[in-house]
């Protein structure tokens, strides 16, 4: 495992369940000690100086760490004030990011009482408080609704463009799609890394949508074709990750299937690449 | 330590505490149901009563008398001082119950054909001990009569005449006994119940982990942590004495600073096995089975509702390891009996080393598993 994560990105880490990014980000958020190894943040090993690092970091878990007998309010301030924030800042930063997020008509109500969405919500405002140089975000958006991931995110590249960095564990190929940096981890190792763009590049590869009527036949009459890298459903056509040149080989199949096709290009995007990476990997 | 950080932690637990009424109503409850089932509590089975035998005539009636009481079972002579002064200490420090004083001139005055007194000393501030020894002395002295009237082959003769002197809780009120037990008994179910869910709960609800992202120091964490219960417990033990006092009409005549000592040392012993609980379960539910499998023996072991006197042999050394059980001498004696300082010096001090082992390991245990 080695991962360089520049000042100033936003910087997606994605791969498979139970690939280590979890562990990789708590590790980093100093409440996990590596067994072996080190890990500096802004210079500070976060095994001999946690609390060099702590001070800097915004640490978002991917479960509910909040006190859920504390009102949203209470929360934010009970966490803004262990981390020193002046009551003046408090105020104004407190009002902004729940405005930001939606939850400044929930500010009284206990936090075990919001929806999920909410919940991830006010997790990310108390993170946000004492405004870290880093933020360590695992899967922070998992359980909320498309409206509340836009917001999320608009926040995210806010945080970014004030040159804070951000380091955020996504499940979601469109979030990653959204990052400066994304790195595909597997098994406890970083495999493939670069911009969205590069990572895509490095496809073998185009990427193909052949659409039928029955796309399940389409599939079993492509499996096995010299070529085609991959293929897998998605929503009522194919996706396919194809090697070749002119797509004859891919038609001529198709027709001995009886399955008349039509066969588009696409643009590479992440979800092909993760499939690839997670594929290959795998 | 930060006391900005630790007061913030504690006004943090004390807005859960609000928002938790079950929680509270319980522990602020639990002394009066407590004074109601143990202030009316009944006698158990009494047998091997520590006793002292005082033999000031060193006759052959002392002789039988003291063989008598040295033969039953109800009965353990521990010692057999030789002045009354000596018996006193022997009584104050709680190492005997009963005493028997047969006074110098008893085999002279029975050869007279006199009524010869002797004197039956009971300790009762454990009056379940003290009224059933009292009837089991009467009646091996009226089976000592008995024989000897048989033996002499007359009819009444007048023989020893027993009176009974009660020490300390002279109208043998078993509140007065179980209402000062009752004091520690309640602050330990409060402390162990609440304690041992205290940092499970924030383990199982992420929140422990959250709180090390921040400035937050373990020793921090913990004192804002166990602070807030340390008062509520104060609050409750504050009631129970009250109450105790005041409706039960429990005596208290010695030092409030003992009681007080005593009470500190054994709420830190048990706030250190509360801790020790919750810092090993992995699951509130584990942590509730653990201090149920420790609280049922800690109540049958420590003397608190059965004397220790009367339980087999090889289980006695037991009880001493049971903190309950020094805390319940130290809240006995102080009520009932006035002793002091140096009378209780030793179940202070067991209570002193419990203190040091389990609170220590408990501050060894948070550092090593909460950063698990």
């Amino acid at each position: 495992m080695d991962l360089t994560v520049p000042e100033g990105v936003l910087y997606g880490l994605i791969g498979p369940d139970g690939a280590g990014k979890s562990t990789l980000l708590r590790m980093l958020a100093t409440v996990l000690r590596p067994d072996a190894g080190e890990a500096a943040v802004f210079g500070s090993s976060v095994v001999r100086e946690p609390d060099r690092v702590t001070s800097q970091i915004g640490y978002m878990s991917q479960q509910f760490c909040l006190y859920p007998d504390l009102t949203v309010a209470e929360n934010i301030e009970f966490f803004a004030r262990l981390r020193g924030v002046p009551k003046a800042d408090r105020r104004t930063r407190a009002a902004s990011l729940l405005a930001g997020l939606g939850l400044a008509d929930v500010t009284t109500r206990r936090a075990g009482r919001l929806s999920g969405g909410m919940k991830q919500k006010l997790m990310l405002a108390t993170t946000l408080m004492h405004e870290p140089k880093l933020l360590l975000l695992d899967e922070p958006t998992t359980g909320v609704d498309p409206v509340s991931r836009r917001e999320f995110w608009q926040i995210l590249a806010r945080v970014r463009a004030e040159g804070r960095t951000v380091l955020v564990a996504t499940p979601y190929m469109d979030e990653a799609e959204r990052c400066t940096h994304v790195a595909f981890m597997d098994a406890g190792a970083i495999t493939r890394r670069g911009t969205p763009a590069e990572v895509k590049a490095s496809l073998p590869g185009r990427v193909l949508e052949v659409s039928a009527p029955d796309p399940r036949a389409v599939l079993a009459a492509i499996t096995g074709v010299e070529g085609v890298r991959q293929a897998h459903l998605l929503g009522d056509h194919v996706r396919v990750l194809w090697a070749g040149d002119a797509t004859t080989e891919l038609t001529k199949r198709l027709a001995a299937a009886g399955i008349t096709a039509a066969i588009d290009d696409v643009p590479a995007d992440m979800e092909a690449a993760f499939s690839y990476l997670a594929q290959e990997a795998g | 330590m930060n006391p900005r950080h630790v007061r913030l932690l504690v006004w943090k637990e004390f807005i859960q505490l609000r928002r938790d009424p079950m929680l509270l109503r319980i522990v602020m409850v639990m002394p009066f149901v407590y004074l109601i089932m143990f202030g009316y509590v009944v006698a158990a089975d009494v047998t091997h009563l520590p006793t002292a035998v005082v033999d000031l005539d060193h006759s052959v009636t002392s002789r039988q008398i003291d063989a008598a009481f040295s033969s039953t079972a109800y009965f353990d002579v521990k010692d057999r001082p030789t002045t009354e002064a000596a018996l006193q200490t022997l009584l104050d420090r709680g190492d005997v119950r009963v005493a028997i004083v047969i006074p110098e001139g008893t085999q002279a005055a029975l050869d007279k054909g006199q009524v010869a007194g002797i004197g039956i000393v009971v300790d009762g501030a454990d009056s379940t001990s003290s009224s059933v020894g009292t009837s089991y002395a009467m009646r091996i002295i009226g089976d000592l009569n008995q024989a000897r009237a048989e033996a002499l082959g007359a009819g009444a003769l007048p023989g020893v005449d027993a009176r009974v002197r009660v020490q300390y809780n002279q109208t043998l009120a078993s509140v007065n006994t179980m209402i000062p037990g009752l004091l520690a008994s309640v602050l330990m179910v409060t402390l162990m119940i609440v304690l041992s869910q205290a940092v499970v709960k924030e383990r199982e609800s992420g929140t422990l982990e959250q709180m090390f992202t921040t400035p937050v120091t373990r020793g921090e964490y913990l004192v804002g942590k166990l602070l807030p219960y340390g008062l509520l417990a104060c609050a409750q033990s504050a009631i129970t004495a009250v109450l105790g006092t005041w409706w039960f009409g429990v005596p208290f005549t010695g030092s409030v600073w003992i009681v007080c000592l005593g009470l500190l040392l054994f709420m830190l012993t048990t706030i250190g096995l509360g801790l020790l609980v919750s810092l090993v379960s992995r699951t509130r539910h584990q942590a509730q089975q653990t201090i149920m499998f420790v609280m049922l023996p800690t109540f049958i072991l420590s003397g608190f509702i059965f004397p220790i006197e009367s339980m087999p042999a090889p289980i006695q050394p037991f009880t001493k390891l049971i903190p309950l059980t020094h805390a319940v001498v130290i809240l006995r004696a102080s009520f009932v009996k006035g002793s002091g300082l140096a009378d209780l010096a030793e179940p202070l001090l067991y209570l002193v080393g419990f203190a040091i082992v389990i609170f220590g390991a408990a501050i060894v245990a948070v550092r090593r598993r909460l950063s698990e």
